[in-house]
């Protein structure tokens, strides 16, 4: 009788697995075919799918001011990435109205692109080596360096002064990195703490969790307020571009060629005086 | 599907296991001594909430309704985040097993109080009759049937355990899941990061019922019923 009840669960679990992996991989072949098939007849045939999709659906940043800020008095998003993807979108439909804004974070923006559910991202998103190999990036748009926001009460003048404190970061950002290098470069240790969401990475600064809050500099001045400071301390220039994903060549490509063209109207400068971020 | 799990992605995750076990030895410590914890804070506040004097019994309800009725994400978070400024500063291994504890210690004494509960009153009627004391009676009468109702809900909520240190993710805790989130955050390699890690929870918890399984069938649960 106890055996036979064993036997029964060393079965279920064997068949669980099996289940299991049988679902892993027939998700896998179903996509293949599917790969193939727009590998097949692309000639266009992305920028035709996203306009009888009849929207382009975007991610961006809703919190970061200046790039993606939901505006709290009107409820719209807007800053200098939107009016980019608004750029794009104007480019496939003549219209710029059809595009679709979902807000994104650092930790998210790799997988909506993977699931389909994005056709771009447009989120401050550093170009780097590990991600090039799985999404395609446009040429950067815009290069952004670290920072360091820290309270004023704690009396810290530049990175030296963070030796052995903690560093609160954001989780999927490339920042830790970043800073790392710059804090072995000063010869100085420091600890990470890292956060979900920028608000957490605030909220740890003026607790006392973390000394300071270490982010792209855009980033830092949509979290600086009368208790806080941003250190003169830039390093590690981050540049962004916009990302597709890695299968769909033809979409990086395209939207490669509108910003080239807008860089050589004049346009983008036009779109960074407009939002302040050059002179 | 398949440049989720690409094979690159898994040599990157075997090249920094150790992070990974790190992560995982923190899960053990916090999910042990929360355990632990859960079970003293559930005996006495389980024992409170069968007592007959009334006002023990409201501690009992103050407690268990607090902190069942609260999210653990926002106790852990206002462990992290808010006590700093009344000038606590708790380590983060200990907001874990604190969190954690007390958390899961209002579901363990609902355990303990619904299982003593669950033993026809009778029991300790015929027990005062015989010359037993409140106390000898529970020892000898009531615990030892009740146990048989307490072991099997226990099981679980052990196992809720385990699956609640994950909390720690959420304030820098260096436990499994923030090992992963951070790991799959730094690379986007999230694919390999949370099948192993998931893998690796549900081996954990898998080991646990079958522990509890086999207190159950020493403790008799299951074969003498009511």
């Amino acid at each position: 009788m106890k055996l036979s009840t064993k036997k029964i669960v060393s079965v279920a679990t064997l068949v669980a697995i099996a289940a299991f992996g049988l679902f892993a991989t027939g998700c896998g072949s179903s996509e293949t075919e599917k790969d193939v098939k727009s590998s097949a007849d692309s000639s266009g045939a992305v920028i035709q799918k996203i306009k009888s999709n009849g929207v382009l659906k975007v991610g961006c940043k809703v919190d970061v001011p200046l790039f993606g800020y939901k505006n709290p008095d009107t409820g719209n998003i807007e800053g200098f990435e939107i009016d980019l993807a608004k750029a794009v979108t104007k480019k496939i439909f003549g219209d710029d109205s059809k595009v679709a804004f979902t807000p994104v974070t650092a930790k998210t923006r790799g997988p909506l692109l993977d699931s389909g559910e994005l056709d771009m991202i447009v989120a401050t998103y550093t170009i780097n080596e590990e991600r090039k190999k799985q999404y395609n990036f446009t040429d950067p748009y815009y290069t952004d360096p670290v920072g360091l926001l820290v309270k004023k009460a704690d009396n810290i003048q530049s990175l030296k002064d963070l030796d052995g404190k903690t560093i609160a970061v954001p989780q999927g950002a490339t920042t830790r990195k970043a800073v790392d290098e710059a804090a072995k470069k000063a010869g100085i240790s420091v600890k990470f703490a890292e956060f979900p969401t920028y608000t957490e990475c605030k909220s740890a600064i003026m607790s006392g969790r973390a000394a300071a809050y270490a982010m792209d500099q855009s980033n830092l001045h949509g979290y600086v307020d009368d208790q806080t400071v941003i250190l003169p301390d830039s390093f590690a220039p981050q540049e962004y571009g916009i990302a597709t994903k890695k299968d769909n060549a033809e979409l990086s490509d395209y939207v490669n060629q509108v910003l080239n063209d807008m860089k050589n109207s004049g346009e983008m400068d036009q779109l960074l005086v407009k939002w302040k971020l050059k002179n | 599907m398949n440049e989720i799990f690409a094979e690159y992605k898994w040599i990157a995750l075997f090249d920094d296991l150790d992070i990974f076990i790190e992560g995982f030895i923190t899960t053990m410590e916090v999910a042990v001594c929360a355990l632990i914890l859960s079970l003293i804070l559930g005996i006495i506040f389980g024992v409170a909430g069968v007592l007959p004097q009334k006002w023990v019994r409201c501690i009992n309800r103050v407690y268990v309704e607090f902190f069942q009725n609260t999210p653990l994400v926002i106790q852990a978070i206002f462990l992290y985040h808010a006590l700093p400024h009344l000038h606590i500063m708790l380590p983060v291994t200990a907001i874990g097993i604190l969190g954690v504890g007390i958390y899961s210690g209002a579901y363990m004494s609902e355990i303990f109080r619904s299982g003593i509960n669950a033993v026809p009153k009778g029991q300790m009627e015929s027990g005062l009759s015989q010359g037993f004391s409140y106390w000898k009676t529970m020892w000898y009468i009531i615990i030892p049937q009740a146990k048989r109702m307490i072991l099997p809900a226990l099981g679980n909520q052990s196992i809720n355990i385990i699956k609640n240190t994950s909390v720690l993710a959420m304030i820098a805790g260096g436990d499994m899941m923030y090992v992963a989130d951070s790991w799959a955050g730094s690379n986007m390699y999230y694919g390999p990061a949370y099948l192993s890690i998931g893998i690796v929870y549900w081996i954990v918890c898998f080991l646990m019922t079958k522990c509890v399984k086999r207190l159950e069938s020493k403790g008799e649960v299951g074969q003498h019923g009511f």
